[in-house]
Formats: structure tokens, C-alpha cells, sequence
């Protein structure tokens, strides 16, 4: 059964990572991403891979899952190293063949993004590891807060991601059922050309719609009986407040951004 | 002679190999006769409803097979199908797998799979019709336009027009009121007199069961915790209640009366079975 | 009697249909019930009688058509009475699925006294105790999807508890759970009402729920066909049975051999059999 997925890819852990303010996670994420792209060499890059390493050590998220979010990217990963090595020139030239040659410079890009690409990565899945969807989605909605003034419904948003997550495994599990009664008919979803099996999935969409309808309806009845009225006047149970942890984690990385702008002036760029 | 479904050594783990590994059948040895009436009890999680979506394949086994007819299910791909049209499988809120634009074409949804005439599937089309009590006027309705008890109906003709050997029912009363689920009893019954066909309801519902299955087998923990005619199964009323099954209230009345020293059997499930007891007893004792 | 808490007068509801061409049925038919404070009312009737409509009159999801419907003297004829009434009237639905608004079990029960407006720590506190309440506080920070029917099903009543309405009605909240379910939910209802004085409208085809109650009404074609203590009720056997409904396996059996009319409970019934079977050992 799937009834025991767990959705996103939450680690569940104590972590110092774990326990800082999700606002905090996001932001600070955001800005290692953009500092990532200001590094303009090896040294600065350093600075960065440094800091992640630190962030990976005190999440407490073991290595193997780090490269279960890596391996999906694979595949660019070599692609643009094969593209840098060949399409970049410059510097010494290590290797002629025909048309191609391979030069330092070459192959100093080739390292220089994929070390970029794979820290990025990282960095992204430290913060859905070591935060729940709905850390994440409250987080965004307290960030995006102030937008409330251009008149944009932020909480309205938020509620409705807040409801998806909710919902996905219950609608996956109903999926199952769905497949699994039509199967017992004898409906056949794995042969014929593409258009019989798209034909093929309407027994199991058209079950899936209806029953999403309903349930839709019926959380709104549930909703309204638990006074709901949209995100006027209400509270919240959890308060975010942004404690001593979170502001040591600030300090590292201003710091390390601080490292990367007077390194990027101070040595030659490679990139 | 052949069962018309055998279980051998069936066992079922969920996602085998990872840390969530859960071994939902350990073991499981059954021979389901041809043209019985039989019960599968147990509570939620007992792995009754893994045992049933083996008995037409749609799960595999990780040891054991299943025989329908004495072919084992997952010998290739064409006994597999068959057995998806011999096994019929009707799900527990069966209501919830209408789609069709009418309630004929929805029924004959299983026939047509089965790759059979228009005039062939017409028939077994009536015929379900028939047996569930949807009437000719209902099948040209949209089946979105039912009541909720009539789209059961509907969902369980689906099934039937399949016309398969074995008809499994999982939970078939589930949300009905007290009519509803004797109306639903009486059919399947009656659906077990007219065809002869092997029948195995499914559920926890203990009061249910007792009016239509003739034997009974009890699933615990992944494993064939009993199995025996209904008397020699309710006679072990405290062996089920440890399991998590609810006893009707009748065995429990009994079971009270035991304990205050009266002779009664130890396996009244039924109110008439009750009555007969009490008033034979008085009898006697008038005669005394 | 006590202070009466919903007043339902001479109310006939119709649902609006989208066939111009049928007459709809009127799905309450001239009801009049009221509800007092600190009871436990179970309102029996088969699939279709009008027992869900009825319940969602009473906090005012759906305002009555004609009659009226009033809760502590406030008329559910307005959008913002509504709201006033729904703080008083909370309501469990038969789905548990579909009234779990939260991917963690704690903050689902805190959805309501959010709602409210309530401040942090005081919904703190309410949560706590709505899920010690119903036996569910171990597992505060499990997901919903992964919990049992019954398990959910209590989830959904802590949330209602949080938000301390003076009732709950219950729309059949056992209906799609298996015995061991049923059995937790039953408990944490009966629970609401003798320890925390909660006015409780139970509406169920389940007889056995229905003789925990200390009134039962029943119902049958939007209309009420009879009202009374549960052991009124289940010695008119014929009648209920007239109306799709089924009477608990104790009332049966003394009601058929003769041995008194409205037993409802195991003990009762075993009393009755063992006096009259006496010396038969």
C-alpha cells in the first residue's frame, strides 16, 4: 500500500537545521543561491562548498540521502561539463583532436559548475529535508505577507497549498482504489497504442473527479463549521520567533557572503 | 477435483527490501470449494484485504501462489486476464467506480472487456440487472443521478455481469442503514441460490456475516487464525473478541448466561437460534 | 426542563433542484424539535430521511425555508448570525477524510480556535486538552493520513472541542468505521457529554449508539414520527421496523418471547432470560 508515503522529502530529525525558523531557512537559502552565482573564483566558490559542508554536518541528514537529490541531476551535470570542456578555450592546451581541443580553461569551467550545480542542489534539499511542507508553506506566507498590501491574497494561497498537501496522499490512495476495481473489471491500462491507453484512463479519471468534487464540497461544509471566514481576524497557534539560533545562522552567512565579494576582488577570476 | 480457489503458502510483504518492509500474509494455506458461501473476518490492517486482491491476481505473491481452478494465476499473462474474469472482485463503496454516461453501459463495462458480443453482453447486462434489482427504466439514467443505495446496486451489477465463478464482496454493507444492509443480505443470497456460484464476503461485521456465510475464516496478524463452520467459530467468542472483533450482541447475552450457570451452547449468533434455546429449555423444564 | 439551547419551529426545507421539470420532495417536512442544554439527544432514521438536512439547520449551514430556526435566541437567518451560531453549534462529519484541513494532527485542532481569533497560548492549551480529551495527545505531531478511521475521527472531534461549543452534532460520525472505531468514537461522545456537560446531537442508523442517549427522536420522510427515552422508543418494535429501522438484538429477543417490552441493555436482557428460565439449569 502507499498509505504510508510521506509526502516532500522531509527528514525528520532535532537538528540546530531542523529547529531554525523556516522564514530564516528560506531566506538564507535564497541568498546562498544567488551568492553562489557571484562566485567568481575558485577560492570564493570554496567559501561557499564550506558552508555547505558546515550546514550538511549540523542537519543531521545522512550523505546517502544527499545523493538520492543529486542523482537526478546527473545527467546535466556531465552534459554541461562535456559542453564546457570542448566549447571553452583558453589557457594551456592539453589535448588536440580534429576539431576539439581540451584547455585549462576548459576544464577549469567543466569543475567550476559542477561544483556550482551540486552545492545548488544541496543547498535546496537542506532546506525541504531538515522543513515540513508546512513549515515551508507558513514560512512563505509569513515572508509574503507584506504583498497582503498590493492586494494579492497571500493567505488564500497559502491555505490552498496548505489543503493540496493535505490531500495529495488521500487522493493517490484513492487513485489506487480507483485502478485497482477497474482492474478487477478487467480494464487493461498497460497495452495498446497511446491513444487506447489514454482512452484506458478515463474510467479512472472520470471516478477521481467526481470524488474530488465531493470531498471538496464537504471540506468546504467542515470548514465553515469550524468558522472559517478566510485570514481576517485569525490567529495562529505557533508563533514564529526568531531566536538566538537563527541569528547565528544569519552571522554565518552574511559572513561567508562578505568572504565571497572581497575574495572575488581580490583574485583573478576563473569563470 | 479442483478448488475453485486454492491459496498455498501464500505470503505478502509491502515494500519487501526497505526499512518499511510490513509482511501483511505470513503463510497462508485455504482451498475455497466450489459453490460454498464463506466469510473472511478480521479486523482493520488484518491483512483480509490483501488475502482477496490475490484471489485475482492484482497483487503478486513474494512466495506461494494461488490456484483458481487449479491454474496457478501468474503463469503467464493470458491465465492472469482469466483470472481477472473468473475471480470477480467488488470492492468495498463500489459505488465510488461508476463512470459511464448510463447505467447499462457502465454495467456493461466488465463484458466488454471480456471482449464478448454486443448481443452476449446485452444479455449478461439484463441479467445482473436482474439479480441487483435495476430496474429497465434505471439503466438509461446517468448513474451520477442515483440515489446512494442504487449506485451500490449498480456497482455490484458491474461485477455480476462479469458472470465470474467466484464473487468476493468486500465489505458489501458498509454505510447502509439497517434496510439496506438486509435488502443487500437477501441479494446476495438469493444471487447465491439462483447461480450457484462460489461467494466470499468479506467484513467485520459479525451480525452480517452470520446471516449469510456457511463457513467462516477468521484472518489475524497476516495468518488464518480459524476456520470452521459459523457454530464452531462463534463458539470461541472470547478468542475473537481478544483479536478485536466485535461478537453480536446476542453471543455476548449468552455468553452472560452461561456464566450464571444456565446449560446453554456456547455458539448462539442468531436471535431465532436464541429463542429456540430459551424455549426448548423452558419446555423441559415444564415437563419436569 | 433546563434552558433550551436549539429551537426548530414548524420547518420545511427543500432542496432547490435543476430539473425544472420534477416537484423536489420537501426534505423536512413542518419539524419542530428542541434541544436542551447539557442532553444527549440521538436523532434514528434510515438513509435519506432528512436526519443530515435537519442537522445542518441547526448551525445554520443551511438557513430554513420556512419556520425557524433559532440557537440561544439567535435566528440562523443571516450570514453573520451564522457565524454567531456556529461558535455555539460545532459539528463531526461522517468522513473523516474530508474535515481534516492540516498535514499534522495538532495543528488541525488548532484550525478552529484560529479561526476564532483566539490567542496563541490559550490555543495551545485548548489543543492540549481537546487531544488528552479524546485520548489522542501521543500522537500530536503524527500525520492524518496515516491514522486509523477512528483515530481521524477523533482528531476531528478535538477540534470541535477546541473551539468549546456548547454542542456538537455528530452526522453520523461512525458510519464509515470499522467496530474498533466505532467503539472509540461512541466512548469519546458519551465521555463529552457526562464529564464536560457538552449538548450532544447524535444522528446515526446504528441502534446500539442510539440507546446511549437520553432522548431519541425518529425520523422518517423529513418528519418526525416519534420522540421519547430510548426504552420508550425500541419497545415499538413494529413501528420502527415500519420505518426501515431495526431494534438491538436484547429488545428483540425478550420483545419476541414475550419477556417485556424496551429492554436495551445486555444485563437487562440476561436479568430477564435467567428469571425466566429459573430453575431450567
Amino acid at each position: 500500500m502507499i498509505s504510508d508515503i510521506t509526502f516532500g522529502q522531509y527528514y525528520p530529525s532535532k537538528s540546530v537545521l531542523h529547529r531554525a525558523d523556516s522564514r530564516a531557512k528560506l531566506l538564507l537559502t535564497f541568498l546562498m543561491i544567488v551568492f553562489l552565482f557571484i562566485c567568481k573564483n575558485f577560492l570564493s566558490l570554496g567559501v561557499m562548498v564550506l558552508v555547505t559542508v558546515l550546514a550538511v554536518i549540523f542537519s543531521g541528514v545522512p550523505f546517502r540521502m544527499l545523493l538520492k537529490s543529486i542523482k537526478p541531476v546527473i545527467v546535466i551535470l556531465i552534459f554541461t561539463a562535456l559542453l564546457n570542456i570542448f566549447y571553452t578555450k583558453g589557457g594551456d592546451v592539453y589535448f588536440e583532436f580534429w576539431r576539439f581541443s581540451i584547455t585549462e580553461k576548459g576544464i577549469n569551467n567543466a569543475v567550476f559548475t559542477a561544483i556550482r550545480i551540486i552545492t545548488l542542489v544541496v543547498l535546496s534539499s537542506l532546506l525541504t529535508y531538515t522543513t515540513t511542507p508546512t513549515d515551508l508553506t507558513t514560512g512563505l506566507e509569513r515572508l509574503l505577507s507584506p504583498l497582503n498590501h498590493l492586494h494579492i491574497r497571500v493567505h488564500t494561497l497559502a491555505m490552498m497549498m496548505t489543503l493540496a498537501l493535505r490531500f495529495i496522499p488521500t487522493l493517490i490512495e484513492e487513485t489506487e482504489r480507483i485502478m485497482n476495481a477497474q482492474k478487477a473489471r478487467g480494464a487493461d491500462l498497460e497495452t495498446g497504442s497511446l491513444i487506447q491507453r489514454a482512452k484506458a484512463l478515463i474510467p479512472i479519471f472520470v471516478p477521481l473527479m467526481v470524488s474530488s468534487f465531493r470531498r471538496a464540497y464537504e471540506l468546504a461544509f467542515a470548514m465553515t463549521c469550524r468558522c472559517y471566514t478566510g485570514g481576517e481576524g485569525r490567529t495562529r497557534m505557533k508563533q514564529m520567533k526568531l531566536s538566538g539560533r537563527d541569528f547565528a545562522l544569519l552571522a554565518i552567512c552574511l559572513a561567508a557572503c562578505a568572504g565571497v565579494i572581497v575574495l572575488n576582488i581580490f583574485f583573478n577570476p576563473v569563470i | 477435483m479442483s478448488f475453485a480457489i486454492e491459496v498455498k503458502n501464500l505470503t505478502h510483504l509491502y515494500s519487501p527490501g526497505t526499512p518499511h518492509q510490513v509482511t501483511a500474509l505470513k503463510n497462508i494455506n485455504l482451498q475455497i470449494e466450489h459453490g460454498e458461501i464463506l466469510g473472511i473476518i478480521g479486523h482493520t490492517g488484518s491483512g483480509k484485504s490483501t488475502l482477496i486482491s490475490h484471489f485475482n491476481g492484482l497483487l503478486k505473491p513474494n512466495e506461494g501462489c494461488v490456484l483458481v481452478d487449479g491454474v496457478d494465476i501468474h503463469t503467464n499473462k493470458e491465465t492472469l486476464r482469466n483470472s481477472r474474469f473468473k475471480v470477480g472482485l467488488c470492492f468495498q463503496y463500489p459505488e465510488y467506480q461508476l463512470f459511464e454516461e448510463t447505467v447499462y453501459k457502465d454495467i456493461a463495462f466488465g463484458p466488454k472487456n471480456m471482449k464478448l458480443s454486443e448481443e452476449e453482453i446485452r444479455n449478461r447486462v439484463l441479467r445482473a440487472a436482474q439479480y441487483t434489482g435495476v430496474s429497465g427504466e434505471m439503466l438509461d439514467k446517468s448513474p451520477f443521478d442515483l440515489s446512494g443505495g442504487e449506485k451500490r446496486r449498480v456497482a455490484i451489477a458491474g461485477v455480476m455481469a462479469m458472470e465470474p465463478q467466484v464473487l468476493v464482496f468486500d465489505e458489501p454493507a458498509a454505510g447502509l442503514d439497517p434496510a439496506g444492509r438486509k435488502a443487500l443480505t437477501d441479494l446476495i443470497k438469493d444471487y447465491h441460490r439462483s447461480t450457484g456460484c462460489t461467494v466470499i464476503v468479506v467484513s467485520h461485521s459479525m451480525e452480517d456475516i452470520a446471516k449469510l456465510a456457511k463457513r467462516l475464516i477468521v484472518i489475524n496478524d497476516g495468518q488464518v487464525a480459524m476456520d470452521g463452520t459459523l457454530s464452531e467459530v462463534f463458539s470461541q467468542s472470547e478468542k475473537l473478541t481478544g483479536m478485536g472483533l466485535d461478537v453480536p450482541e446476542i453471543t455476548k447475552i449468552f455468553a452472560e448466561i452461561r456464566k450464571r450457570g444456565f446449560d446453554v451452547p456456547p455458539d448462539v449468533y442468531s436471535v431465532e437460534y436464541a429463542e429456540q434455546i430459551i424455549l426448548s429449555m423452558a419446555g423441559r423444564r415444564d415437563a419436569q | 426542563m433546563q434552558e433550551k439551547l436549539i429551537e426548530v419551529k414548524n420547518v420545511t426545507f427543500v432542496y432547490e433542484s435543476d430539473d425544472p421539470d420534477t416537484v423536489p420532495k420537501p426534505a423536512l417536512d413542518n419539524i419542530s424539535l428542541d434541544i436542551y442544554k447539557g442532553e444527549f439527544v440521538a436523532v434514528l432514521g434510515h438513509n435519506g430521511c432528512g436526519k443530515s438536512t435537519l442537522a445542518k439547520l441547526c448551525n445554520a449551514i443551511y438557513e430554513p425555508g420556512e419556520g425557524s430556526v433559532t440557537v440561544k435566541g439567535i435566528p440562523s437567518d443571516s450570514e453573520e448570525n451564522g457565524d454567531r451560531i456556529r461558535r455555539i453549534v460545532g459539528m463531526v462529519f461522517q468522513n473523516p477524510d474530508n474535515q481534516i484541513v492540516a498535514t499534522i494532527v495538532e495543528d488541525d485542532v488548532a484550525f478552529g480556535p484560529e479561526n476564532l481569533g483566539v490567542e496563541p497560548k490559550e490555543i495551545r492549551r485548548r489543543v492540549d486538552d481537546a487531544l488528552k480529551t479524546v485520548n489522542m495527545y501521543d500522537m500530536r505531531e503524527r500525520e492524518p493520513h496515516k491514522l486509523s478511521g477512528g483515530q481521524k475521527q477523533r482528531v476531528a472531534i478535538a477540534g470541535v472541542i477546541a473551539m468549546q461549543t456548547e454542542c456538537i452534532i455528530f452526522d453520523e460520525p461512525t458510519a464509515m468505521l470499522d467496530p474498533m472505531g466505532r467503539k472509540e468514537v461512541m466512548q469519546a461522545i458519551q465521555r463529552l457529554n457526562k464529564e464536560m456537560g457538552i449538548t450532544i446531537v447524535l444522528i446515526t442508523h446504528f441502534m446500539d449508539e442510539a440507546v446511549k442517549a437520553d432522548r431519541v427522536v425518529v425520523m422518517d420522510k423529513g418528519r418526525i414520527v416519534t420522540r421519547a427515552k430510548p426504552e420508550d422508543v425500541f419497545s415499538q418494535v413494529d413501528l420502527l421496523r415500519s420505518h426501515g429501522l431495526d431494534v438491538p438484538q436484547s429488545t428483540e429477543l425478550c420483545h419476541n418471547l414475550g419477556l417485556g417490552e424496551g429492554v436495551i441493555s445486555v444485563q437487562d436482557c440476561v436479568d430477564r432470560v435467567c428469571a425466566f428460565l429459573g430453575g431450567a439449569k
